[in-house]
């Protein structure tokens, strides 16, 4: 934001007589078009990045990350939790139910194939329902 | 990045993330009527946690290869590859791309100010402007 504050006095307009007028209205008129294309983090819900770190720290081979690795780790896990939530709702709907449970994480784990590392995380019983 | 230890989780095994956001993220993706079980979203997080496991392991994996200390982006992005979630690599290679840029913005804007050539006293006026500025927003919010 400061930088658009900066261009706005570098631009402003001179009064004969040496003395830049701060232009106000321009400014404020920049200010709002800024809030009117800023395409908020506010969506975009990041996940905090320290908390990340400490999870990719619990493997004691991990010693060193840079500082773009969490932020790259943050956005794969919003696109993670989003596909699963999105295949487990299908077998919600094909249920008929309005509720995610966890049989339907269960299920969409199942049938995804990268997602193998997870069938010992998910409770047995849970994907046994779905079978039965 | 603030580490509040006091509120976070203490031990290794109790690590995991926070569960008002994944909520949102979960919300988001769902139609309106869609409610997702509590229990269901701690599972969701569980599954988060064990995916960061794997891909940093890959990452990890992948930088040793390479004889480098510190996991960099590129060998997150290889990791995902490598494990079978190239779909994800477009959306956080833009990311990626996107921090680099900001942070060339950054390095590029401090030594800016410095070669700027403006005097001292420039400088000092153009944050009293500034300060009055904000004078002024803040008075116009206290009417």
């Amino acid at each position: 934001m400061s930088e658009e504050l900066s261009h706005s006095i570098i631009n402003a307009g001179t009064a004969p007589g040496a003395q830049p007028v701060f232009d106000l209205a321009k400014f404020w008129q920049e200010q709002l078009s800024l809030a009117d294309n800023f395409d908020s983090d506010f969506k975009n819900h990041p996940l905090p990045l320290a908390r990340i770190k400490k999870v990719m720290k619990t493997d004691q081979d991990v010693k060193m990350i840079s500082a773009e690795a969490p932020i790259l780790f943050a956005k794969g896990c919003e696109i993670f939790i989003s596909e699963l939530t999105r295949r487990a709702w299908i077998h919600a709907e094909e249920n008929k139910r309005r509720t995610l449970q966890r049989s339907d994480i269960a299920t969409a784990i199942s049938k995804t194939d990268m997602c193998d590392f997870l069938i010992d995380i998910v409770p047995r019983e849970e994907v046994c329902e779905f079978i039965s | 990045m603030s580490d509040n230890e006091r509120t976070g989780p203490a031990a290794d095994d109790e690590l995991s993330l926070p569960k008002a956001t994944v909520q949102k993220l979960i919300s988001e993706m769902m139609p309106g009527d869609i409610v997702c079980a509590k229990d269901t979203r701690d599972l969701l997080i569980d599954c988060c946690v064990e995916f960061i496991h794997l891909i940093a392991s890959e990452a990890n994996e992948i930088c040793e290869k390479e004889t480098k200390k510190t996991i960099a982006g590129e060998h997150v992005i290889s990791a995902l590859q490598t494990l079978g979630f190239e779909d994800y690599v477009e959306e956080v290679d833009e990311v990626y791309k996107e921090h680099k840029k900001q942070q060339k913005d950054r390095d590029k804007r401090s030594t800016r100010l410095e070669n700027s050539g403006i005097s001292e006293e420039e400088l000092l006026r153009q944050q009293e402007l500034l300060f009055e500025k904000s004078r002024l927003k803040f008075e116009a919010q206290n009417q």
